[in-house]
């Protein structure tokens, strides 16, 4: 009986060395679709139960390998970090592949892996016949990888990886119907708001590896000698990349945007799953972050903002998605808020409940209309009242055209500006041949030019100042070859004939008669 | 009196001097056959080429490329009265010389496919310059050499005069003279050595020892006779007036060993000349680069100057030979084994080039540039074969220009320093009209040619034999870019001895 125990504890113990498993096995996953669909596996209705069981298959894996961790975990048989290997080193700071298996990692990735399970499922019948069923596939189970990274990475680069997949899935997905130019420009959109999100990330990491010289979650907070100035910068990066993936404002927009693509994507991505990243990751950084009250602050200050905003919006849409996802915003602002006043336990537990419910209704959504008996609530009388409120409810605050205003437009006219720039000046100078495509190519020369001086070939054409000079010096040489070298009456040549010319008078003079009588008779003259 | 040397490989079959008649033999079967079959000539032809080719290989096998010395040596005197020898030999340099010769000789014989009327004093002709060729390439008598040397010209002069193109006579005139005139000062030079060789003889070795002991302005009179003589040949710029109008002309097998393995003659000379006069040498290294340079540079801009095809290889000729000069005027290893690797690799890209215009020029009768379009959508091997042979011609790594434009840069680095940028702007400019070439012949519109109706541009491929012919050529060339080893050990004894000797 105790050996028996003995050997299950030992095998539960050994169960935390395979975490790196969990999310490899989604990426596995994700590799084996994209590769029948390369080999034109996997098409077909056919095909779809494979397709669809790989894909959950890897996420019930990951669930019931999460499940044994759990239970390692509850018995206090598992360490709380494991480290499968070392990846690289920037500097001398190494970067290991190392896991968190802690009280705030274990619950959200079983949780990840369950409501990704259900969603998983859920799509095999709700996506049966969509041309991009293989694709769906594909990019929920990368995005399964990259959440599953993000919970259970032990440090910041690991956590940036899973990061950027989740971030590329969601774009994939957002543009699953790809053939209308709304979703490709929504999946744009979203895709370079997050962008900026990543670019805080990476300031994140670089500055950790700077200042603290290590990128492990524990070290991060650094042993009390971070000065303040440091501590704000590294915060500010971090919470920069939350409040953007957890769409708290100003990046609300994308978020609605996002909803274009499949609704069991949403669900998991917007509804429960991605925008909790955020929140996961405020409070992986709680010991940072308790060091710098002005950056709790501003947490608190976004999150009741969001709130605030998220739900005013809620109240006037007309649609059931578009609600639910304000609604979501909402709920996640009062996480930042509970953040941001230091109650990270109590925002934790929220996220992971508000995920479950919210999977639950996101899923639900498409079916919603049967089941709501009753006609839509109107808004409510207060708001209706105050005209400009409603207005600006309406309108979202006009967040999106003033960060076109502000930041696309200028943008777009700089380029507008470097193009011209390009074309006016740069080009002509170095002599990028432009007008090549336009000009024709010269017609067939039928004598051979190799004796003609001039320039006016259209194949030899100089292009820039570099281009023109060789032109002109080709041109001159041009001219002394020909002068000099080739021409049948060259300089040589010439002065040649006419000393033959001189010779041939001479030589005739000699032939004649009385000239060779002479000259035999002056000979007589010298021999007497 | 006679060279000390290691008569090395096999002796019982004299494969040397077999390799020298067997095409004077082929020339006399030649006479022998009925002018109606063309055909038949041409075969045979090929088949002594081949066999040649062959006999050059089997040298390479016995050769040992660990022997500093002149192998496969043996002399017998000529004309004791004068000194002159029959003397033969042959050394890391000068060996893949003989190979490229026999190689470029087979290949032109191989493409003369249009050559119907005149058949049989074309190929006699063709294989007799092939045999005093290989003489020159051989001989360790400087006799022997210039005899030789001048021998070339005969062949050559007929073959541009009889078969070449609308300036034929002129061309084949101002060819012959401008040789004649620098072998004459060549002469000269080659008498004054003679004078001071100890016992009067013309044996190389002799004369080597000789001109080393002259003082250093006589030798500088007598190397800048030789200069002339090479330098007409090479050419260096001022001296190359004859080579565009006898490039152009010449029917392009003719044009395949001018610029394959003719102009290396000049520079195969002036090597030795540096082994034979080395105070002069040194004392003229900075004016032989300035000269190297300005080829380099004056063939570069002029080839991108021209649109007719075969006269902006000729002028590509000049630039490649520059750099050749470039890599002898450095007197150290790096720069003269490239300039031997850039004596191969030029004489097997130019002769690829002018074999592939030529077929081009058999079927669409234009050599004009803009004339084309578009080959690679109807004549795909065309294409393909111009296209990788342009490149090659550049220096593109993997190629045989690569490894030898590199070993000079090295060489000629560590005496000039940053005046190379010049031979760079001259690579630039290399690959400005290479690239131009490659622009107007494989992309743009089709466009019809000559005899064709409007629209109709299709004209035959690459033959089979043809494809064989180039697809030989091809090889060496990327073998050489690959695997430059084989190469480079087999001159490297040879080209220490050399260093050595010029003291450098």
């Amino acid at each position: 009986m105790n050996d028996g125990l003995a050997t299950l504890a030992g095998a539960l113990m050994a169960s935390s060395r395979l975490i790196w498993l969990v999310p490899v096995l989604p990426l596995l996953a994700a590799a084996a679709i994209g590769l029948r669909r390369l080999r034109r596996r996997g098409g077909g209705d056919a095909q779809e139960p494979r397709t669809a069981g790989l894909a959950s298959g890897a996420a019930l894996g990951a669930l019931l390998l999460l499940l044994i961790i759990d239970t390692a975990a509850l018995a206090g048989l598992s360490p709380t970090s494991v480290v499968a290997g070392e990846w690289l080193w920037i500097g001398a700071v190494p970067v290991r592949l190392s896991f968190v298996v802690d009280a705030w990692s274990l619950p959200m990735a079983t949780l990840v892996a369950l409501i990704a399970w259900i969603a998983l499922r859920f799509s095999a019948t709700y996506l049966h016949r969509e041309s991009g069923f293989q694709r769906f596939f594909f990019g929920m189970s990368l995005f399964l990888a990259g959440m599953l990274l993000i919970v259970l990475a032990g440090n910041a680069v690991l956590a940036f990886v899973g990061w950027e997949l989740a971030g590329f899935s969601s774009w994939l997905l957002i543009a699953y119907a790809w053939e209308r130019p709304l979703a490709t420009g929504n999946a744009l959109l979203v895709f370079l708001t997050n962008r900026v999100g990543d670019a805080g990330f990476l300031l994140g990491i670089g500055l950790a590896v700077w200042t603290v010289g290590s990128v492990e979650w524990a070290a991060l907070a650094g042993d009390g000698t971070l000065s303040t100035v440091t501590a704000r910068l590294l915060a500010l990066g971090f919470v920069l990349a939350a409040l953007v993936k957890s769409a708290q404002l100003p990046f609300t927009p994308w978020i609605a945007r996002a909803l274009e693509g499949p609704t069991p994507s949403s669900a998991v991505f917007y509804g429960s799953l991605m925008v909790h990243a955020g929140v996961y990751l405020l409070c992986r950084l709680q010991g940072l972050l308790v060091q710098v009250p002005d950056m709790l602050a501003l947490l608190a200050v976004a999150g009741l903002a969001t709130a605030l905003y998220g739900g005013l919006c809620a109240l006037v849409q007309s649609d059931v998605k578009s609600a639910l996802i304000f609604s979501t915003v909402t709920q996640v602002g009062l996480m930042f808020l509970l953040c941001g006043l230091g109650f990270f336990w109590l925002a934790a537990c929220y996220s992971g409940l508000h995920a479950a419910w919210r999977a639950y209704q996101f899923l639900l959504a498409p079916a919603y209309m049967h089941m709501v008996r009753r006609p839509a609530r109107p808004v409510p009388r207060w708001l209706a009242n105050q005209g400009w409120l409603y207005t600006a409810t309406l309108q979202r605050f006009w967040i999106e055209p003033l960060a076109s205003n502000l930041l696309t437009r200028p943008t777009l006219a700089l380029g507008r500006d470097v193009r011209a720039l390009d074309e006016r000046f740069i080009d002509p100078l170095i002599g990028a041949p432009r007008e090549d495509e336009k000009a024709p190519l010269g017609a067939p020369h039928g004598a051979a030019s190799l004796l003609a001086g001039e320039t006016a070939n259209t194949l030899i054409r100089g292009h820039g100042i570099a281009g023109r000079a060789l032109l002109a010096f080709a041109d001159r040489l041009q001219l002394l070859e020909d002068r000099l070298l080739l021409s049948g009456d060259g300089v040589l040549t010439r002065g040649l004939q006419r000393v033959g010319h001189y010779v041939d008078v001479i030589e005739s003079l000699l032939e004649q008669p009385r000239y060779l009588m002479l000259m035999v008779m002056a000979t007589f003259v010298v021999i007497l | 009196m006679a060279e000390v040397s290691i008569v090395a490989g096999c002796c019982h079959l004299p494969v040397l001097k077999i390799l020298l008649l067997l095409p004077l033999v082929g020339a006399a079967l030649l006479s022998l056959l009925p002018t109606r079959s063309v055909d038949l000539m041409r075969h045979l032809a090929s088949i002594v080429a081949a066999a040649t080719m062959l006999c050059a290989c089997l040298l390479v096998a016995d050769f040992d490329p660990a022997g500093a010395e002149f192998q496969f040596f043996e002399t017998r005197p000529w004309n004791p009265r004068v000194g002159s020898h029959l003397a033969l030999g042959l050394d890391g340099i000068s060996l893949p010389m003989v190979v490229l010769a026999t190689l470029l000789s087979f290949v032109a014989i191989v493409s003369s496919t249009g050559i119907r009327s005149g058949a049989r004093l074309y190929f006699s002709l063709l294989l007799v310059l092939e045999t005093s060729l290989l003489i020159v390439f051989t001989a360790r008598d400087w006799s022997l050499f210039y005899v030789c040397w001048e021998l070339t010209l005969i062949p050559l002069f007929f073959l541009i005069d009889r078969l070449g193109g609308a300036n034929r006579h002129r061309a084949a005139l101002n060819f012959v003279l401008y040789t004649l005139g620098g072998s004459v000062f060549m002469l000269i030079a080659l008498l004054l050595l003679y004078d001071a060789a100890p016992g009067h003889s013309f044996a190389m070795a002799d004369m080597a020892a000789g001109g080393a002991e002259l003082p250093v302005k006589t030798q500088i009179l007598v190397f800048l006779g030789l200069l002339l003589g090479f330098g007409v040949k090479m050419p260096i710029v001022p001296l190359h007036g004859w080579l565009p109008l006898a490039h152009v002309e010449a029917p392009s097998p003719i044009s395949i060993l001018l610029s394959g393995i003719l102009l290396k003659m000049g520079a195969y000379g002036l090597i030795r000349a540096a082994a034979t006069l080395p105070a002069a040498v040194q004392a003229l290294q900075d004016w032989l680069a300035l000269l190297a340079l300005i080829s380099l540079l004056y063939g570069a801009v002029l080839a991108w100057r021209q649109t007719d095809l075969k006269a902006m290889i000729a002028y590509s000729s000049i630039s490649h030979m520059g750099v050749v000069l470039l890599g002898i005027a450095a007197l150290n290893p790096a720069g003269l084994s490239g300039a031997v690797t850039q004596m191969v690799a030029h004489g097997l890209a130019a002769g690829l080039l002018f074999l592939l215009i030529g077929l081009l020029y058999e079927r669409t009768h234009t050599r004009d540039l803009g004339a084309y379009g578009s080959l690679n959508r109807s004549a795909p091997r065309f294409a393909v074969a111009i296209v990788f042979t342009l490149l090659a011609s550049v220096g593109l790594p993997g190629s045989a220009g690569f490894m030898a434009e590199l070993q000079v840069l090295v060489g000629a680095y560590a005496r000039w320093g940053g005046w190379l940028v010049l031979l760079s702007i001259g690579i630039l400019i290399s690959a400005a009209y290479a690239l131009r070439a490659i622009r107007c012949l494989s992309t743009g519109p089709e466009r019809p040619f000559a005899g064709a109706a409007a629209g109709v541009t299709a004209f035959a491929d690459l033959k089979r034999s043809e494809s064989a012919a180039a697809g030989l050529l091809i090889a060496g060339i990327l073998g050489i870019g690959f695997y430059p080893a084989p190469l480079l050990s087999l001159m490297a004894s040879s080209v220490a001895r050399l260093v050595r000797q010029v003291g450098a």
